[in-house]
């Protein structure tokens, strides 16, 4: 059987899928980015093989996307995340009747991708070369709170009070801010809702660009933190479409892609 | 001075092509010339020039006085008639941008910061030498208020008043006046006097640039492209300080090369390349960022409206009577009627303007570059999308300045949206 991949080179992290002929996900794999991004992209679409017993021959077309794209140079082809991203949140929201509108959030960007019904881009927003409002936002944020990131989203429900306001939209300045509110003995819990508020404000302003169709996919390793969603529902005043494997949907989107391009070409020789 | 303790150690000058204006300007020219096949031979004189001149810093001859101008809307037919030489000082070097950050609030437009930044070097880059006069329409707020600070720095300004709206008499009328105060500033300064013969003269060697500008611009009307985007931004940015017969000739050969490339059916781009319309803050070497990255990704720059090309040559003087005072108000609705600058209060002719150029030059899709702090063009971004959107034609805002930084996040942007362009034609095919 041929089985197709989409590798997303990310910022903070680098997320494989592999899909089959069918299109169905065979599995995804999570690992983190660090400073070798190559040497690590090779390891992560290994340890998918050996985890689903394939081969590398298995996989007949590579499709490469995310910030370090370029840099993995042993994939067929290289596409940009927004289109990768577009394809991956058609494909999954078909499950929930279809979805137009995406928000993602990663590791240094947050964008808003509008689609057709037919999965192509219409129109996008993302973030100015600043991370405010990313998952680096609230990666500082969990450092500073000592917290690890998983424990974000139940920290956010557990709050007494109506959640603080986060002022500064630059991550560095935020730092400062939230000592200042730890030093003025604020909780916790207060503290992470605020931020997780501050971060759904600016990624509704981003959302509200590109214009809201009826229902809306989050996707994005933030997404996987519930108080960020509760958040971001509350901003926008909808529900979201959270899939069950926010990470990868792009990586899903670009194995789909390679799948799609494959039997193109396989096509276009036969005949 | 030496004792033990410590030394003075004095500075070593840095020769020009070490520094770090030639680094910038060659990494980016290397770039240009290097990375993208099928460079047309007639371009080999523009890419010495910017060698020489940006990468070498080899003195920039003029003939007569040498009169800076900090806008389009500055009439070089003038300053030529006087016997003086135009040289445009909009910079583009990220460099002279963070040197001029000094001057400037931190979020004000790269362009007016760097040119703040080279007039206040001892190195000012093209080496023109000492300006004799520098004029500044007062177009937008941060040209406006550069006028005192250029002064500061020991030039010799002239404020050439700019009205805010076209479209009214008093307007036209207001903006008349002040080509004709400039006229006597010019005067004063050249100990000149106007005469029919070298005010028509001056007229007749801008237009026939404009001429050979407008059918380079022609030929790229053809699709698939016969040239690149990024070598005719470099035709025109060499407009501002080359010598205008010389720039001519070298337009005209670059257009014969062309006319023979449309006989040959040459392509510079493959068939299905994204065909792009570049708008907004005017690219200006080196900082020639997002046109590169345009067709790095494989899309290409077919047109352009911006006032480092299109907008400062497209506009022809039209002349009722060939008498001095005649002449002058025809130079000075010729810098007013057609410009289509952000700064008036209203820009329907602007965006009128967009539309033909996307219909005529085949663009699928539109970029849109506004420089962090240059309100202006950001204020128009949402006229001009609604418009666009009205049109069904995609467009691409981009918000960046001089500095090299955000270019990852950048082609991203791009690659998704020539991405979405080609999928469009696709669907469409």
């Amino acid at each position: 059987m041929n089985y197709f991949a989409g590798i997303d080179v990310g910022s903070t992290a680098i997320k494989v899928a592999v899909v089959d002929e069918a299109g169905q996900l065979a599995g995804v794999h999570v690992t983190s980015s660090g400073s070798l991004f190559h040497k690590n992209s090779i390891a992560a679409l290994q340890a998918l093989l050996s985890q689903l017993g394939l081969q590398r021959e298995d996989v007949r077309y590579l499709i490469a996307t995310g910030y370090g794209r370029k840099l993995f140079k042993e994939a067929d082809e290289s596409i940009s995340e927004i289109t990768a991203n577009a394809i991956g949140a058609f494909e999954t929201g078909k499950a929930y009747g279809g979805v137009r509108t995406i928000i993602n959030i990663g590791g240094q960007d947050s964008k808003a991708i509008q689609i057709d019904d037919t999965g192509n881009v219409v129109n996008f927003a993302m973030n100015d070369k600043c991370a405010a409002g990313t998952g680096r936002f609230l990666d500082v944020a969990a450092r500073n709170l000592e917290l690890d990131l998983e424990e974000l989203g139940d920290c956010h429900f557990r709050g007494t009070c109506a959640p603080l306001k986060i002022n500064s939209t630059c991550t560095v300045f935020a730092e400062s801010e939230i000592i200042g509110l730890l030093a003025n003995g604020h909780g916790k819990s207060e503290i992470i809702a605020g931020i997780h508020y501050s971060i759904a404000v600016r990624t509704a302003r981003l959302a509200k660009r590109v214009g809201l169709e009826d229902r809306v996919y989050f996707d994005g390793g933030p997404a996987l933190n519930k108080g960020l969603v509760a958040a971001l529902q509350d901003e926008l005043q909808r529900e979201l479409v959270v899939p069950a494997f926010p990470q990868t949907t792009t990586a899903f989107g670009a194995a789909i892609l390679a799948r799609n391009e494959f039997l193109v070409e396989v096509c276009d020789a036969a005949s | 001075m030496e004792n033990k303790l410590h030394k003075v150690i004095p500075i070593q000058p840095v020769p020009y092509s070490r520094s770090r204006q030639a680094g910038e300007s060659q990494t980016v020219l290397d770039h240009i010339v290097n990375d993208f096949p099928d460079n047309p031979a007639a371009m080999q004189y523009f890419y010495d020039l910017f060698q020489k001149v940006y990468c070498l810093g080899e003195d920039v001859p003029h003939e007569g006085l040498l009169v800076g101008t900090t806008c389009i809307q500055a009439p070089e037919e003038l300053i030529y008639a006087f016997g003086a030489t135009p040289m445009r000082l909009c910079n583009g070097s990220y460099h002279y941008d963070q040197r001029g950050g000094d001057f400037m609030p931190a979020k004000s437009c790269s362009l007016v910061k760097a040119t703040l930044g080279m007039l206040s070097s001892d190195n000012i880059i093209p080496k023109i030498g000492k300006p004799d006069l520098i004029v500044n329409p007062t177009t937008c707020d941060q040209k406006k208020k550069s006028s005192a600070m250029i002064e500061g720095l020991g030039y010799a300004v002239f404020d050439l008043e700019f009205p805010n709206t076209k479209e009214s008499e008093a307007s036209r009328e207001y903006w008349q006046r002040s080509v004709r105060e400039f006229a006597v500033r010019l005067r004063e300064l050249t100990g000149r006097k106007l005469t029919r013969k070298n005010l028509k003269d001056a007229i007749r060697k801008i237009s026939r640039a404009q001429v050979a500008f407008r059918k380079l611009h022609n030929f790229r009307r053809i699709s698939p492209s016969l040239i690149l985007g990024k070598d005719a931004f470099l035709v025109t940015n060499a407009y501002f300080f080359d010598n205008i017969e010389r720039w001519t000739e070298a337009v005209e050969k670059l257009n014969e090369e062309l006319a023979q490339r449309e006989l040959d059916g040459f392509k510079a781009v493959q068939s299905k390349a994204p065909r792009v319309l570049f708008t907004g803050s005017p690219p200006i070497f080196p900082n020639l960022k997002l046109p590169l990255l345009i067709e790095e990704s494989g899309g290409v720059v077919v047109a352009d409206e911006t006032c480092s090309s299109n907008r400062m040559l497209y506009d022809m003087t039209a002349v009722d009577e060939w008498r001095v005072n005649d002449m002058v108000d025809s130079l000075a609705d010729k810098y007013l009627k057609p410009c289509s600058c952000p700064i008036f209060t209203r820009n329907e002719d602007r965006r009128r303007r967009l539309l033909d150029l996307v219909k005529e030059f085949k663009a699928d899709g539109v970029v849109y570059q506004a420089f962090a702090g240059c309100q202006v063009y950001e204020m128009e971004y949402r006229s001009v999308a609604e418009e666009f959107n009205r049109a069904g034609i995609p467009m691409l805002y981009i918000e960046t300045d001089y500095s090299p930084d955000d270019k990852g996040q950048m082609s991203t942007r791009i690659e998704a949206f020539l991405e979405s362009l080609k999928n469009k034609k696709k669907r469409q095919a």
